[in-house]
C-alpha cells in the first residue's frame, strides 16, 4: 500500500528560529550520543584484553584530542538533556508561546554550554 | 491505545528516567576517562555503578531507537528501505547494549 503521509520539508527551505535550531540540533546530538555510547561500550569490551591492551586507549584519552573529545561528549549529552526537558515541560502543556519558545531555546544553549563547564569541574573534582 | 501513541508514551517514559542517568553517567566518565585500568574496572564491577550504567545503556538504546526511527519516518521515503532499517536499528540497539551488559558483569578486581 502507498503510505500518502506527508514527509518534512528539506532543512534548506526553512526559515530559520531558534527552535528549529535547538529541534535539528537535538536529533543531530541524539545521532552523535548513540554513536559515542556504543563506542563506550566498545571501550568496556577492550577491558576483558587486560591492563596491558588498555595502555593504548589510555594515552589516547590522556592526549589532546581525548581530552577535547570527552568535553564535545559532554556538550553533546548536556545539550540534548536540557532539550528534553524543555520537550517534556511542553507536553505538560506549558511554553507554547513563540516568545517563550525562543527564550527557552536560547536558553537550552546557553545552559548546555554552563552545563558542559559545570560537569567537566564537578568530574574532575574541581568543585 | 494506538500504536503511535503507545511509541509516544514510551519515548517520554524513557526521556524521563534517562535525564538523570545521563547526568549521572556523564559526570562519572568525565572523571574517569584517562585513568587507569584498574580504577575504571573498579567503577564498573562495584554497585551501584555496575547496576545503573546497565540501567543507562538499556534506555539509553530505548530511547534512542525509538527517535532514529522518528527520523527515518520523516526523511526515509521508501517503505522497503524504512522497514530494513528499523530492523537492523532494533538488532543493533539490542545486541550492543546486551554484549556491554554481559562485558561488565564479567568484570573483576
Amino acid at each position: 500500500m502507498e503510505n500518502n503521509n506527508p514527509l518534512s520539508p528539506h532543512i534548506q527551505i526553512y526559515k530559520w528560529h531558534i527552535s528549529s535550531l535547538v529541534s535539528i540540533v537535538t536529533r543531530i546530538t541524539g545521532i552523535i550520543n548513540i554513536i559515542v555510547i556504543t563506542l563506550i561500550c566498545f571501550w568496556f569490551a577492550s577491558l576483558l584484553l587486560g591492563e596491558s591492551s588498555y595502555e593504548i586507549i589510555k594515552l589516547f584519552f590522556q592526549s589532546f584530542l581525548g581530552k577535547f573529545i570527552t568535553i564535545g561528549i559532554t556538550w553533546s549529552f548536556s545539550f540534548q538533556a536540557l532539550s528534553e526537558i524543555r520537550h517534556l515541560i511542553m507536553d505538560l502543556g506549558y511554553g507554547f508561546e513563540l516568545k517563550t519558545t525562543n527564550v527557552t531555546g536560547m536558553m537550552v544553549i546557553i545552559f548546555s554550554f554552563i552545563f558542559t563547564i559545570l560537569i567537566y569541574l564537578l568530574g574532575r573534582q574541581f568543585i | 491505545m494506538r500504536p503511535v501513541t503507545k511509541k509516544w508514551l514510551f519515548l517520554k517514559i524513557s526521556s524521563f528516567i534517562l535525564i538523570p542517568l545521563m547526568f549521572w553517567f556523564v559526570i562519572n566518565f568525565v572523571s574517569l576517562y584517562d585513568k587507569n585500568y584498574q580504577e575504571i574496572v573498579k567503577f564498573l564491577a562495584t554497585q551501584p555503578s555496575k547496576f545503573l550504567v546497565s540501567l543507562f545503556l538499556i534506555f539509553a538504546y530505548f530511547f534512542s531507537t525509538l527517535s532514529i526511527s522518528e527520523v527515518f519516518e520523516d526523511y526515509i521515503h521508501d517503505e522497503k528501505i524504512k522497514n530494513v532499517a528499523n530492523k537492523g536499528l532494533n538488532i543493533f540497539a539490542i545486541l550492543i547494549p546486551l554484549i556491554a551488559i554481559i562485558v561488565i558483569f564479567n568484570l573483576s578486581l
